[in-house]
């Protein structure tokens, strides 16, 4: 029965997962680039929330939005500032010829930039709120459901229905739009992209902005059942998004609920064996081998694009 | 209708063009040949907007071309199918086609278009459904022709619409291009092929090491002696290595 409890909260933990890796396989897709400042970037969100929230007294439903807008914004400063080149360039006919893949100079800039911007971000924010725990709206169940002999906190599972909904809503809307389609047709062939007229730097710029408005997102759901952030919540998101968007097969929308699901099971089994040391471990375990059985498969290293 | 005068581009250091001057009339198929590395993908790419010339200018219908972004010049009228198709290979064939004509905003037209293309190419309405990166080389050909035509364009670019396809598939191309042109579409073709252009271009460009060094009907081109030594010559022996590559 414990077992069957633990794969259980494991599952509810995805809901969590799956937000937080939503916005970087998107990032990811349109691009093609990992932006390491990805968790920073929701991190300076949510100081920012958690000081209008204490120090201004504004009220959770308007901090919220406020926290995801903030987020879009450092999203558009770090798209700005480390992947910007990713536009135009592109375009050499040396290029042309070959699938627009593998790394060169100018994808090396861009992840180390981001890291810098990492860190730039995260001194910002501990510039802004100094002290360890700081207080975030809280929306936290207060009771537990049980179903026969299993406990189950109602709050996560809403959690894991907002991501669901997240994603299959973002799937549709990346299938059937007209917007949708022009972003997937970017991710795909940047060159292609700019012959059909596509207007590409800002169609960057835009997946870009809404992967990271996502994250916003993701930090608004998964530190209301905190109640508060900390320092290492940045660095939390980039490792966990990482994982679930990686298992899930980076650019692929709906690979994201899978991996997440797989990373919160084993997560939670690791930690009743092995300890918190060993669900550090797990994770980081899962990663690893799935990057190696993608390297396996030719078809799939890394693959380009997004995958609604 | 589209002016180039004295237009240089370089990579670096490396010109690819040094002195290109050339014009294509409206209603007319204008054909660019030219050996491998002449410099005649890199005039494409310069003249879709995708690379900045060095010197000289560009104008189409009378206006400057240079400085507009892709999809200005897309709007402006002018459609590259590029070389080796480059379709978007994740992209079903309706989608490829839709993002073709994702600069206009007249629903009902452009799904009347979709119908007219399928009924051009009934091939690619059998895989209509399909991921473009499953078609086979001739259809994406012909997919990347289709969606060039989706925007509407005054003067299709064609970079070398016959390379790497089977002899039979070529002739299917050619034939498309020759009903292009008596639809009234004014086209600039790039070719090595200089059999199955001459069966549809009214005029001919010879580019060799960035420079044009001919301009005449097919008539001028079939006397021309130059050109029988430095082009026709080698035509056997730049294809095989196009092959090879």
């Amino acid at each position: 029965m414990d077992f069957l409890q633990r794969s259980l909260d494991g599952l509810l933990e995805a809901g969590p997962y799956a937000l937080v890796g939503l916005g970087l396989t998107l990032g990811f897709g349109m691009l093609r680039r990992v932006n390491l400042a990805y968790g920073a970037g929701a991190m300076l969100g949510a100081y920012l929330g958690s000081w209008l929230h204490v120090r201004l007294g504004w009220p959770a439903l308007v901090v919220l939005p406020c926290v995801v807008l903030a987020t879009a914004l450092a999203g558009l400063y770090v798209q700005w500032l480390c992947f910007h080149d990713a536009d135009r360039s592109i375009g050499t006919p040396q290029r042309a010829s070959m699938t627009v893949s593998g790394a060169d100079a100018r994808e090396v800039v861009a992840l180390a930039s981001s890291f810098a911007v990492w860190m730039q971000l995260e001194q910002l924010c501990v510039n802004l709120l100094p002290r360890h725990l700081n207080p975030f709206p809280d929306f936290a169940a207060t009771h537990e459901w049980t179903l026969g002999t299993l406990g189950l906190r109602p709050d996560r599972l809403g959690m894991c229905l907002l991501a669901v909904a997240l994603v299959l809503a973002m799937t549709r809307w990346m299938n059937k739009s007209r917007t949708g389609l022009a972003l997937r047709a970017t991710a795909d062939h940047p060159l292609a992209a700019h012959l059909s007229g596509l207007r590409v730097p800002a169609l960057q710029r835009l997946g870009f902005v809404l992967a990271c408005g996502l994250s916003g997102v993701a930090a608004c759901a998964v530190l209301a059942l905190e109640g508060q952030v900390t320092p290492m919540f940045g660095m939390w998101m980039l490792m966990k998004g990482l994982a679930a968007a990686v298992i899930g097969g980076l650019g692929h929308l709906r690979g994201v609920l899978l991996g997440a699901a797989l990373l919160g099971v084993v997560e939670a089994h690791a930690q009743a064996l092995l300890g918190p040391l060993g669900r550090d471990a797990a994770t980081w375990g899962l990663l690893l081998l799935a990057l190696l059985w993608r390297a396996r498969s030719p078809a799939s290293v890394l693959p380009g694009g997004l995958h609604a | 209708m589209l002016e180039i005068q004295g237009l240089a581009c370089a990579y670096g250091k490396i010109e690819a063009l040094r002195e290109v001057s050339l014009s294509a009339k409206a209603g007319e198929v204008t054909c660019l040949l030219g050996p491998n590395g002449a410099g005649k993908t890199t005039l494409m790419m310069t003249l879709a907007g995708i690379l900045q010339p060095t010197r000289g200018s560009i104008t189409f219908e009378g206006e400057n071309l240079l400085g507009l972004s892709p999809a200005q010049i897309v709007d402006r009228g002018l459609a590259l199918v590029p070389e080796n198709r480059l379709v978007f290979p994740a992209l079903s064939v309706r989608e490829n086609l839709m993002a073709g004509a994702y600069r206009r905003k007249d629903r009902a037209a452009i799904a009347n278009d979709i119908e007219q293309q399928l009924d051009r190419f009934p091939r690619l309405r059998e895989r209509i459904d399909q991921l473009a990166g499953t078609l086979s080389g001739g259809e994406q050909q012909m997919l990347a022709l289709a969606r060039a035509l989706m925007s509407r364009p005054r003067l299709l670019l064609m970079d070398e619409p016959s390379v790497g396809l089977a002899p039979k598939v070529v002739a299917e191309i050619f034939g498309i291009i020759r009903q292009l042109h008596a639809e009234g579409t004014s086209i600039f073709l790039v070719e090595q092929n200089v059999h199955m252009a001459l069966k549809v271009a009214q005029h001919f460009f010879l580019l060799q090491q960035g420079r044009v060094t001919f301009s005449g009907t097919p008539a001028d081109l079939a006397e021309d002696d130059v050109i029988q030594r430095a082009y026709l010559a080698g035509t056997d022996h730049s294809r095989t290595a196009a092959a090879v590559a």
